[in-house]
C-alpha cells in the first residue's frame, strides 16, 4: 500500500513523508490536487492525507471524487483552520477522519 | 499690590488704577529695565514663581530662569540693545521658567519694550502651560491607545489565519523529530544510525522552528504597546512587511504588483503606525476581492513633490456610494466583523504625521484606490530647545 500525501505546505508536507518513511511506509507526496490527478489512481489499500485547503482544487472536492470510486481508498483530512469552517467543508462527506493540526505523531502512527 | 519701582508710593490716580489692573491680571506681568532687573511684579507672578514682591522686585529677572536660559539673558539683552536685532519681542514663544523651589515649567512668553525717560524698559507677559501641556499629553495618551486597540483588534481579526500559519511548522518540526527520535530508538536496539540523514532531519527541525519564530516575532512587532517613535526608514520595506503580514494565511492571496519609485528618499514616520495604515489597506483590499476572479492589487510607493504617496488599489468592485461619506468615521463599518475603527484611525496617523488619508472609491468595472501622502522632511519637528531661547 502507498501513502499520498496532499500538502501544499513543503514543510508539513516533507515532514510527514519522513515520519512516514521512518515507519516503513511507502509514501509520496503532491503540492496541490491536480498534480494528484493527473496520477495513477490510487488502489483501493491505498491511504490518502488531504489537506483540505488546497489552492485550486480543495480537498474537499478531492474527497468527493475519491468516494465515488468503486471501492474507495481510505482518507484522512489533515486542517489547520478552525472548526466551523472544518464542518462546514467536510458536510456532506462520509466516512472520513479529520485530524487538526498541528499533527500528533502519534495519532498519525496509530492510524496507519 | 504691583510696586512700579522700588519702594516707590502709589502717588497718582492713574498709577493705582494701573496697580490694579496688574494685580487684576490673570497672565503673570513683569517689568525690567534694560539690565534686566525687576521693577513690576504682578500678584500672578507670585502665585507662578512663588518669591513676594518684596524678594523680586531688584533682582535680575534671572531669578525665575532656568539656569541654561538664565547664562544668556544678559547677553540676549546685550546684543539686542547693540544691534537692534529683534528674538522675542514683538513674538510670543515658548519656553521654560523656573519656580522658587527650583522646578521648572513651561510658559508662553510675549515680550513688548517701551521706551521711559528712564530708558529703554522691557514688559513681560508670561502664561502658566502646564495644564494645556497636561491636556495635550492625556489627549496623545489616549489616541496612542486607540491607535494600539486597532491594531490589536486587526491581529484578532487575522488571529485564524495566524493560528493556522504556525501551525504548519508546528506539525512539521513534531514529524521530523518524531522520525529522528525512532532512528534513535532502532540505533539503540543495534541498527546503524543514518547520520547524514539524522542530520538532514534535524536541521530541517530547525529550519521550521525558525520559521515559527519569524512569524511570531513579525506580529509580536505589530502589536506590542509602545511609545510612538519617529526614526528615518526606507517606506518600502515597511511596505513590504506589511503585506507579508497580511498575506500570511491568505489561501488564494490576490497577485500583487508592487510599483515603487527608484530614488525615494527616507522619511522620518513611526515605523509600526505606518505599517498599520498599509496593514489595515491591504486588509480592506483582500476584503473586497473576496470571490473575485484574477484578484490583483497594485502598490505604488512614488515621490510628488515634497511628499511620498504611498498608493494601494485593487481590481475589485470599488467602494458602494453609501459607505463613502462615513468612510473615515469611527465605529461606522460596512463590515461584519471588527470596529470599524480602520480607516479613521488610519488617517488620524497620516494627519498625525502631517500626511493625509485620501480616497478614489472606483465603481463602474475600477476598484477602489487609496492614497497615503507622507511629507519628506518629517513635518515639522518640533523646535530645538536652541531655538526657544530669546
Amino acid at each position: 500500500m502507498t501513502i499520498h500525501i496532499l500538502e501544499d505546505d513543503p514543510g508539513v508536507s516533507d515532514s510527514l513523508l519522513t515520519f512516514l518513511k521512518g515507519l516503513g511506509y511507502e509514501a509520496c507526496t503532491y503540492p496541490d490536487a491536480e498534480s494528484f490527478l493527473e496520477s495513477a489512481p490510487p488502489s483501493p489499500e491505498d491511504t490518502i492525507i488531504v489537506d483540505l485547503l488546497l489552492p485550486g482544487i480543495s480537498g474537499a472536492r478531492v474527497i468527493e471524487w475519491l468516494q465515488t470510486m468503486k471501492t474507495p481508498p481510505r482518507v484522512i483530512a489533515i486542517t489547520g483552520q478552525p472548526q466551523a469552517a472544518i464542518e462546514k467543508q467536510i458536510h456532506g462527506l462520509r466516512n472520513i477522519q479529520v485530524l487538526r493540526k498541528p499533527l500528533s505523531a502519534e495519532t498519525i502512527a496509530s492510524m496507519m | 499690590m504691583a510696586d512700579f519701582r522700588d519702594g516707590a508710593a502709589i502717588t497718582t490716580v492713574s498709577d493705582a488704577r494701573l496697580a490694579s489692573v496688574l494685580d487684576t491680571a490673570v497672565d503673570g506681568i513683569l517689568v525690567i529695565e534694560e539690565r534686566g532687573k525687576i521693577l513690576v511684579y504682578n500678584k500672578a507672578c507670585e502665585g507662578l514663581f512663588g518669591y513676594t514682591p518684596e524678594e523680586a522686585i531688584g533682582q535680575n529677572v534671572r531669578l525665575i530662569m532656568p539656569a541654561d536660559y538664565a547664562d544668556s539673558h544678559d547677553q540676549y539683552l546685550d546684543n539686542y540693545l547693540s544691534t537692534g536685532s529683534k528674538r522675542i519681542i514683538g513674538i510670543g514663544r515658548e519656553v521654560r521658567a523656573r519656580h522658587k523651589d527650583t522646578t521648572e515649567f513651561p510658559v508662553e512668553l510675549s515680550v513688548g519694550e517701551a521706551r521711559t525717560p528712564e530708558g529703554r524698559q522691557f514688559i513681560g507677559i508670561i502664561r502658566d502651560l502646564r495644564s494645556r501641556k497636561e491636556a495635550e499629553r492625556r489627549f496623545n495618551e489616549l489616541q496612542s491607545d486607540l491607535v494600539h486597540m486597532a491594531r490589536v483588534s486587526a491581529m484578532d481579526e487575522m488571529g485564524a489565519a495566524l493560528a493556522h500559519e504556525l501551525n504548519q511548522p508546528l506539525t512539521a518540526i513534531m514529524l521530523y523529530l518524531q522520525a529522528a527520535s525512532r532512528s534513535i530508538t532502532r540505533a539503540v536496539q543495534g541498527a546503524p544510525l543514518p547520520i547524514d540523514s539524522f542530520r538532514q532531519v534535524l536541521e530541517k527541525a530547525v529550519h521550521e522552528a525558525e520559521r515559527a519564530g519569524a512569524i511570531i516575532s513579525r506580529m509580536r512587532h505589530f502589536v506590542e504597546k509602545r511609545e510612538p517613535q519617529r526614526r528615518d526608514v526606507d517606506i518600502r520595506a515597511i511596505v513590504d512587511e506589511a503585506l507579508e503580514l497580511v498575506m500570511l494565511g491568505q489561501r488564494n492571496p490576490p497577485r500583487v504588483t508592487r510599483n515603487y519609485a527608484s530614488d525615494l528618499p527616507l522619511v522620518s514616520v513611526d515605523a509600526v503606525q505606518i505599517q498599520q495604515i498599509i496593514v489595515n489597506l491591504l486588509r480592506n483590499a483582500n476584503e473586497a476581492l473576496k470571490g473575485r476572479e484574477l484578484p490583483m492589487v497594485t502598490i505604488g510607493a512614488e515621490r510628488r513633490a515634497d511628499h511620498i504617496v504611498i498608493s494601494v488599489e485593487d481590481n475589485g468592485p470599488g467602494l458602494p456610494p453609501s459607505a463613502i461619506p462615513t468612510l473615515f468615521k469611527a465605529f461606522s463599518t460596512s463590515k461584519r466583523t471588527g470596529m470599524g475603527l480602520g480607516l479613521s484611525i488610519s488617517r488620524t496617523i497620516a494627519q498625525n504625521h502631517a500626511g493625509d488619508l485620501k480616497v478614489d472609491p472606483g465603481g463602474n468595472g475600477r476598484g477602489a484606490r487609496f492614497e497615503l501622502e507622507l511629507p519628506i522632511n518629517g513635518g515639522g519637528s518640533p523646535a530645538s530647545a536652541s531655538d526657544q531661547q530669546g
